[in-house]
């Protein structure tokens, strides 16, 4: 665990990427669960906002 | 061919462009070679992606081309995404997502297992079972509503064989409860083997020795499939539904033909509802935001995929 | 017990292994079975209850597949004297005359053409492109190839609004050619991995070696890799040619008519008083039965074209 926090910290790929996966499956999840309107409104965003995560941290170093 | 290609393409062509075409430094040919392949996905690809974009932005309407166009920012988006019909679409989805995953999941991953026993004709059976998935879905899809015909049907048939029903007392594709089953079935027949092709791949990658040294430390069989077969095979399987994911989250061609998105909406899949948007009703502004929205989910998706891809490649 | 017979499955596991794997089969084939002999049926024994598994054969699903027929009164049937082929006989017992051929040989060879122009063009530049990103320093190739990638994974009718207004523009609608660009963008993220993949595993000391034999760059490729990659060439062709082939929500969006492709048409096939099901069945069954045949050449490969060349068995 401390070492995915230094690895966020020192800006490496494997954590960064772990989080932005973890915010595209957040925003998929909410696009399609049948449960709150609100969260169907918001997922658009949480995907997005996973998805430029994604390709940004996909250029920093192992 | 007596003369290689090059060679005659040489002679064909004047000495000096000759020259220039033998000479050209790796550079060069590098982006000769890789520049029309991006040109032509610039042109089909990307070119309409923004295109989509933009429209995305507007009330335009394919059907009145001349129609004023009016700028309505961000519109479109907030209707779609404050709208309860479209989010039932994507329940719809999520139901046939989830069950064609898990029962793929299951069926690919046992007959996978089973096959790796290695009986013998096993390479025959599997490129049998293999069959349904590399044939059209439009076509086989539009066959399958013969077969959930009630009564004639060959489906309604066998199973009134097995459990003493009347055959022509269901309908699989006109009953509302029904309907999003039959769906399932005919995605799970198609597309079962896709799973237990890469599931088998996985298996044959592990190698007997790790099961030899198990087998050495009195592990017990159960325990050997949880701690080794498994694990071992848990990044293939991820390829796999990734990969299926994907596909069924903009599943069309299948469903269009079987069901056409009825009864009612039970069946309606979010592509079959942007296909309405868009070719029916030609609110293309509007039906360019869903799109976007559904590029946006498949290409975070995808690249998780591509991750996925990786991962089995450097094993 | 000796090593090996630890992981090699006893007679009786493969013995069970073997017959739920066969009941399986058995059973996953049935609907492909039941569209080929359904083909062979009239339409009176295709709906009939129970549903019929031994029948006279018959070819009424084929000729009503190639041909169009009308209902003519009964004297004038009469005028037109004895049937003189087969066909016409099949025909004339529903009191109908052949009118002229359907539209589905057309259609058929759409699927030819736009199949067969696609394959050639997107393995054409896919090869090109593989070696390119297989031997030199592309820049950002990473990220070339994750943007080819995913250009396949678009969803099909998210992409065809923007095609269709831009082929609007550009009269390409309904044309072949349309399609056969459409159909080779899609396909050339396929070929293009699945090729780098192929080239990737042919060592580059042959071409070294070619190189200071005297080979140019370009003659190396061409002498060299080409016949190294001829196995890998093939397989990928087929691949996006059953694509190409299989392909329905571009085609049934961006054709209505001159370019239409058959797995549009196949469905609207109807008959007189409902559909026509021996003569879908009978259009289904020749347009499925060069796949099948395709897929049992290319099971070696299966893995390799299904998972963009990242399994490679």
């Amino acid at each position: 665990m401390s070492e995915f926090i230094s690895g966020l910290f020192r800006l490496r790929r494997g954590p960064w990427e772990m989080l932005a996966t973890i915010l595209i499956a957040l925003g998929v999840v909410m696009l399609m669960q049948p449960f709150v309107l609100i969260l169907f409104t918001w997922s658009f965003l949480v995907t997005l906002a996973g998805t430029v995560m994604f390709i940004i941290v996909s250029h920093f170093p192992e | 061919m007596s003369e290689p290609l090059s060679q005659r393409a040489a002679t064909a062509t004047p000495p000096v462009l000759a020259h220039r075409i033998r000479g050209l430094s790796d550079r060069a040919i590098a982006w000769i070679f890789v520049a029309p392949t991006i040109a032509l996905l610039l042109a089909v690809n990307i070119f309409p992606l923004i295109w989509t974009i933009r429209l995305s932005l507007t009330n335009y309407r394919s059907n009145r081309p001349n129609a004023p166009v009016k700028w309505v920012g961000l519109e479109n988006y907030q209707k779609i995404l404050h709208d309860p019909d479209i989010w039932n679409t994507f329940q719809v989805t999520a139901h046939f997502l989830i069950w064609t995953l898990v029962l793929q999941v299951l069926l690919g991953f046992g007959l996978a297992y089973l096959i790796n026993k290695k009986f013998r004709g096993n390479d025959l059976w599997t490129t049998i079972i293999v069959l349904p998935m590399m044939l059209s879905p439009a076509v086989v899809g539009n066959f399958w509503t013969f077969l959930y015909q009630p009564q004639i049907g060959l489906f309604n048939y066998v199973i009134a064989f097995f459990t003493g029903a009347d055959p022509s007392s269901f309908s699989m594709i006109g009953d509302v409860g029904l309907a999003p089953w039959a769906i399932v079935i005919v995605d799970t027949w198609m597309w079962t083997p896709f799973v237990m092709l890469i599931c088998l791949a996985g298996l044959r990658s592990i190698p007997p020795s790790i099961y030899e040294a198990a087998e050495c430390d009195r592990a017990s069989k159960w325990r050997q499939f949880w701690t080794i077969t498994l694990p071992m095979v848990l990044p293939f399987l991820m390829l796999a539904v990734l990969f299926r994911g994907i596909e069924n989250f903009k599943m069309f061609d299948l469903v269009v033909q079987l069901t056409g998105g009825g009864p009612g909406s039970t069946t309606e899949l979010t592509s079959i509802n942007l296909k309405r948007e868009a070719f029916e009703k030609w609110r293309t502004g509007y039906a360019s935001a869903y799109a976007v929205i559904l590029f946006v989910t498949v290409f975070g998706l995808a690249s998780i995929y591509v991750k996925a891809l990786n991962k089995v490649k450097d094993r | 017990m000796s090593a090996v017979s630890v992981t090699v499955p006893s007679r009786r596991q493969k013995w069970i292994a073997g017959t739920v794997v066969i009941i399986y089969a058995l059973v996953t084939i049935m609907p492909l079975l039941w569209i080929i002999a359904t083909g062979f049926k009239t339409p009176s024994d295709a709906i009939s209850y129970p549903p019929k598994v031994i029948f006279q054969p018959s070819l009424e699903g084929y000729v009503n597949l190639f041909t169009t027929r009308s209902r003519v009164a009964p004297d004038t049937l009469a005028a037109l004297g004895e049937p003189t082929t087969w066909y016409d006989r099949i025909v004339r017992q529903y009191d109908m005359v052949i009118t002229g051929p359907s539209r589905y040989g057309a259609r058929f060879l759409n699927s030819v053409i736009i199949g067969f122009g696609s394959t050639f063009l997107s393995v054409f530049l896919g090869t090109i492109a593989a070696y390119a990103f297989s031997r030199f320093k592309v820049p950002l190739k990473d990220d070339l190839m994750f943007f080819v990638l995913s250009t396949r994974m678009m969803p099909p009718i998210a992409v065809a609004i923007p095609i269709f207004l831009m082929y609007r523009q550009l009269g390409l609608s309904d044309t072949h050619l349309g399609m056969i660009l459409l159909y080779t963008a899609v396909n050339l993220s396929l070929s293009v991995w699945l090729l780098k993949g192929f080239i990737d595993e042919i060592p580059v000391e042959y071409e070294e070696a070619a190189l200071i034999d005297g080979y140019t760059r370009f003659q190396a490729f061409v002498k060299v890799v080409l016949p190294q990659a001829a196995t890998g060439i093939a397989s990928t062709a087929i691949f996006c040619l059953i694509f190409a082939w299989n392909e329905y929500a571009f085609a049934v969006l961006l054709t209505s008519g001159i370019a239409q492709t058959a797995p549009p048409f196949i469905p609207t096939i109807i008959g007189t008083g409902g559909k026509d099901w021996p003569a879908v069945a009978a259009g289904a069954t020749l347009f499925l039965l060069p796949v099948m045949v395709f897929t049992i050449l290319l099971r070696r490969h299966l893995l390799r074209g299904i998972t963009f060349g990242a399994v490679r068995k």
